[in-house]
């Protein structure tokens, strides 16, 4: 008996034909970008260098591209070359029930990969992924291979590092009339990471019971509490902890440590916020109802079913994130963050080599240690 | 009756026996010695910091010590033989151990006592921590043994010499943080000053469109930059990580070459990509920034998927290598059918994450001149063009978070 | 009597500078065709002394002979190519999980097919036939070219079991086979076993965690307590006492069907 087909299925299945023409058509629009800077540079001998010299289209190259783009993704779906259709694992042909024969002579095996449409496609894409980006990156051995003399003299002067200032400041660095040493600048950078763990963590554990599903979606008001706590986690997030420094050397005061760490603790609290609420929808739910069931209240749930279960872990991404906190904090000076970073900004604008070696091992020396220490850590308590 | 068979045993197991020796003596030794370092180390500790507070709010200045070096170190040493003799010591936590008498009972005061003066005996000239057990432990009838809760009721935190430690230590260190980063002008200005950055943010809303083509293709060289630096790293690090991996790397050799290995990665490792690109922009020329940057990128990259991938193959499941070698399968066999396919979603999903933490890298590299959208962004932000650099951030923020989603999504499909 | 099988004698097993002892002087003869079954407790020696037959684990002490052959005097490249004589089956089934059935089947003629070949993937179109009427034999024609990790537990253990059976192995060491099954799949699990034992006349060394199990499928039962061998005999010998000896005071006999 042949049963009717739904509308709605047909509707799912119009759905998904359609992304697969979409996505096939960002592949051919990825080739036309592809083809079109590849003329740029050979036909009409202009060197595209991204930013400062980006390729250019005539005014009817617009709608050129993007119809003929469609037409060949169109074209794609109907011989079969589609990746659209394989990525989103649209069948093709009927399967029909194979006999024992043909089983056991082993035809049912499928073609190997490089055998199939979708195969062939893909690795034609990759071959021309290899070749533009060797172009728009500018690839070149001979000049990894050939330093500049610049390279030459740092190379000479590196080894061994200077490690003069180690102690005693240098009298020709100073930060805001204060001289540093090594030793006490990377103090302070050590210090900033510990503040910015701190405070974002603190910020982070509370809100992160408000980013949680399995908390907050008791109720509508908790589900909008739920979702603008999320958004805010992503959002922050995705914005890296440079750009925020960027805003706190505005906001403060170009250098100052207190940018460092607001940047560091904005860019944490969405971090750990996201970490720890994953923790909270992950936990067992078994120990929430038996709380429950002996007649606890939301908050005795929460302390005594949901705490114990995600402490370990909680602690674990705080260290995770302690051990992040301190590599950014050496490098956060390059955008107006402070810390160590200053110091080893001036001695490469100096070109003190063999100070900024010693600036650079006492770096190294302290990130490892604390990766170390935090890695130790997080086996003892996971 | 008595072959020879048999009595090669016994030669063996006398040899066995002074190899255990040296194994459980240097094991003892391990254990104490790193337990009164521990104990040194976390009173000096509390020491510098409470320094560095003092001279800091007194003074202005920065300092470690406020008593010679040599009499904090001694004051050290001696507060941690103290502390391991009378309490139950930071060292003795962390290492989950504690002082016991022989029969299992709470050490009595003369006990105590003995250990304290004989602790300088027995530990300081580190040698004598051979001995099992070690002579401050020997005279005093004390042992060291895994601490346990069984048949105790626990003491609050307050009432712990640690707990009280770990309580101090956190005031001392925050209050020592504040002190050493923050100034009394820099936190008004973060409570006033907030109006500054409103050019940015009003950029936010207006985005200048004119530079929208070229900002475009700023972010495609960024992507590009990732991914290249990816694949390469990809390139490098799978043969490294075998080499990386503990559980495949036996023997001397293999032992030394995965120390070596482990040691250099987790160097470069620590040092930022931003500082890799300042190096690399130094090695090339100019013209070639974005290339500078993808060797910052991939140098960093290679470390860190050696490091993933190599602790992924320690934890493969050695059942399979057992079924592919119980079928007669030789090294090569093993690897091809039993290490390979449980490790290749696994590498690839961590190569999507590099690719992620990459992109993001590649914005930042470029600022300091390594090509891409952060180049871009670093030329308006010195121009004082905020409306432009605003426009640019934007761009950078949805391309890291619409790569950020893709990369959970592919990783999640992966998984 | 006919010539014993397979010879274990004196065998000592020790891990750990000499902490944690396995096996303590294990001695015993297998003839050809038995089928026999080790029961113990957990931590008692049993997966140890099976994985020192085929020398997966290597011996601290003891010879052991199969077919002759004293197998522990081997050099690992001999073991090697001795170990296509002995085929295993796990407790956890121990498949290439992202792999077809087919892919996981195959890996059994490892031993027989030259390295460079098997590294392409490639095996001759006789070993594909084989693997394909194993297959057919355990049941599992159909899913020939499904991914191994979609299978139940019972099904993946009978690929384990054709995987075996494509070594044309004489004898076949199967470590607690049915452990991680529910008692009905053990049931066709230990079946198949069964025959490969009947029909194949492959000798079966298999350790079991029910006695009534070992009672059902056993032509003779060892058992190890701590390492050493407690009974060496036929199933029914095996009494309430004697059961406690082996499983200890508090043990209570469960029945499976």
């Amino acid at each position: 008996m042949a049963v009717k087909p739904s509308a709605a299925i047909d509707a799912a299945r119009l759905r998904r034909r359609l992304f697969a023409l979409f996505l096939d058509w960002l592949t051919w629009g990825y080739v036309a970008y592809a083809v079109m800077y590849f003329l740029q540079e050979y036909w009409w001998s202009r060197t595209l260098y991204g930013f400062y010299n980006p390729l250019t289209l005539p005014g009817w190259g617009w709608p050129a591209a993007v119809l003929g783009t469609l037409a060949m993704a169109a074209l794609c779906e109907l011989t079969g070359y589609s990746l659209g259709e394989r990525a989103l694992k649209l069948e093709r042909r009927e399967e029909r029930p194979l006999s024992r024969e043909e089983l056991l002579t082993g035809k049912a095996a499928g073609k190997p990969f490089w055998r199939t449409q979708w195969g062939v496609m893909s690795i034609l894409l990759l071959a021309l992924t290899v070749a533009l980006g060797w172009h728009v990156v500018k690839i070149s051995p001979e000049a990894l291979l050939n330093p500049s003399e610049r390279a030459r003299e740092m190379l000479g002067e590196i080894f061994p590092p200077d490690f003069r200032y180690f102690f005693t400041p240098d009298p020709a660095f100073e930060l805001r009339g204060f001289p540093y040493s090594i030793l006490n600048l990377m103090v302070v950078t050590v210090f900033m990471a510990l503040l910015a763990t701190v405070l974002g963590a603190a910020v982070a554990l509370p809100l992160s019971f408000f980013g949680a599903r399995n908390i907050m979606g008791v109720s509508p008001a908790g589900w909008f509490v739920y979702g603008i706590v999320r958004g805010f986690f992503n959002v922050f997030r995705s914005i890296e902890t440079m750009l925020w420094a960027v805003v706190f050397a505005i906001w403060i005061r170009w250098g100052s440590p207190l940018a460092g760490i607001m940047a560091l603790t904005v860019h944490t609290i969405a971090a750990l916020g996201k970490l720890y609420s994953e923790q909270v929808e992950g936990i067992d739910p078994g120990p929430v109802e038996a709380v429950v069931a002996a007649g606890g209240s939301r908050l005795e749930v929460i302390r005594y079913a949901v705490l114990p279960q995600v402490v370990p872990s909680f602690w674990a991404f705080t260290l995770y994130r302690w051990d992040i906190n301190v590599r950014m904090s050496t490098v956060i000076a390059l955008v107006g963050g402070g810390g160590i970073g200053d110091m080893l900004f001036y001695y490469k604008n100096e070109g003190e080599w063999a100070l900024l070696g010693a600036v650079m091992a006492t770096i190294v020396a302290v990130v490892w240690a604390m990766d170390y220490l935090s890695g130790r850590l997080r086996e003892r308590i996971v | 009756m008595a072959t020879r068979g048999d009595r090669a045993a016994v030669d063996r197991s006398r040899w066995d026996r002074a190899l255990d020796f040296l194994y459980f003596g240097s094991k003892a030794l391990g254990k104490r010695l790193s337990l009164a370092l521990l104990d040194v180390g976390a009173v000096a500790v509390l020491w510098i910091l409470t320094s560095y507070v003092v001279i800091r709010v007194s003074t202005g200045e920065i300092g470690y010590t406020l008593l010679p070096w040599w009499l904090v170190a001694l004051g050290a040493v001696e507060a941690a033989a103290l502390w391991e003799s009378f309490g139950r010591s930071f060292g003795h936590r962390v290492a989950r151990l504690e002082l016991r008498r022989a029969d299992g009972g709470d050490p009595a005061l003369r006990q105590k006592l003995v250990h304290w003066l004989l602790w300088h005996v027995g530990v300081i000239p580190v040698l004598p921590l051979l001995l099992a057990p070690p002579p401050h432990e020997r005279a005093s009838g004390l042992t060291l043994r895994p601490f346990t809760m069984e048949g105790r009721i626990p003491r609050p935190w307050w009432r712990t010499s640690t707990g009280l430690y770990m309580a101090y230590l956190a005031l001392v260190s925050i209050v020592a943080a504040v002190s050493g980063t923050i100034t009394w002008e820099d936190l008004v200005r973060l409570f006033t000053n907030a109006g500054a950055t409103a050019k940015f943010w009003r950029s936010f809303l207006s985005p200048d469109t004119s530079i929208i083509l070229r900002t475009v293709q700023a972010l495609i060289v960024t992507v590009f930059m990732a991914m290249t630096a990816t694949a390469f790293a990809v390139l490098v690090a799978v043969p490294l990580s075998f080499l990386a991996a503990r559980n495949l790397m036996r023997g001397l050799i293999g032992r030394a070459i995965y120390t070596v290995i482990r040691g250099t990665m987790s160097i470069i490792r620590s040092i930022e990509p931003v500082v890799w690109a300042i190096f690399f922009l130094v090695w090339v020329r100019v013209e070639l920034a974005p290339f500078a940057g993808v060797l910052a990128l991939f140098v960093h990259s290679v470390s860190d998927l050696t490091k993933l991938y190599a602790e992924r193959l320690e934890s493969i499941d050695p059942g399979l290598i057992e079924a592919i070698t119980a079928t007669g399968a030789n090294r090569l066999q093993v690897l091809r059918y039993a290490v390979i396919p449980q490790i290749v979603n696994p590498y690839i999903s961590f190569t999507l994450y590099r690719w992620d933490i990459n992109i993001r890298m590649a914005t930042v590299v470029g600022v300091v001149g390594g090509g891409g959208i952060g180049q871009a962004l670093f030329f308006y932000l010195k121009g004082n063009l905020w409306t432009q650099a605003g426009t640019v951030m934007l761009f950078i923020i949805a391309l890291v978070w619409a790569i950020d989603y893709l990369s959970a999504r592919l990783r999640a499909k992966l998984a | 009597m006919a010539e014993p099988y397979l010879v274990v004698e004196h065998l000592t097993k020790v891990y750990e500078r000499g902490h944690v002892v396995a096996l303590k002087d294990v001695s015993f003869e297998v003839r050809k065709g038995e089928f026999l079954v080790i029961i113990g407790l957990s931590g008692s020696g049993k997966s140890t002394l099976l994985r020192c037959i085929n020398r997966l684990i290597e011996p601290t002490k003891g010879r052991i002979f199969i077919d002759g052959v004293e197998i522990t005097k081997l050099s690992p490249r001999q073991m090697r190519k001795f170990r296509r004589r002995i085929g295993m089956i796990f407790q956890h089934f121990n498949l290439i999980k992202r792999a077809t059935v087919m892919t996981n089947v195959l890996t059994g003629r490892l031993g027989y097919n030259p390295t460079w070949k098997t590294l392409l993937g490639i095996f001759p179109r006789s070993d594909r036939e084989l693997a394909l009427r194993n297959l057919e034999r355990v049941g599992l024609l159909e899913k020939a070219y499904v991914r191994a990790d979609e299978l139940s537990g019972g099904q993946q253990q009978r690929v384990g079991i054709a995987r075996a059976l494509m070594q044309e192995p004489e004898l076949l060491l199967a470590d607690e086979p049915v452990s991680a099954l529910d008692p009905a799949t053990s049931h066709s699990v230990m079946q198949y076993i069964e025959q490969m034992n009947q029909e194949d006349g492959v000798t079966v060394l298999a350790s079991l965690h029910f006695l009534s199990l070992a009672r059902r499928y056993g032509t003779r039962i060892i058992a190890l307590k701590d390492g050493e061998l407690v009974f060496d005999g036929a199933p029914e010998e095996i009494d309430d006492r004697k059961f406690k000896e082996i499983y200890g005071e508090e043990a209570e006999e469960v029945e499976i069907r």
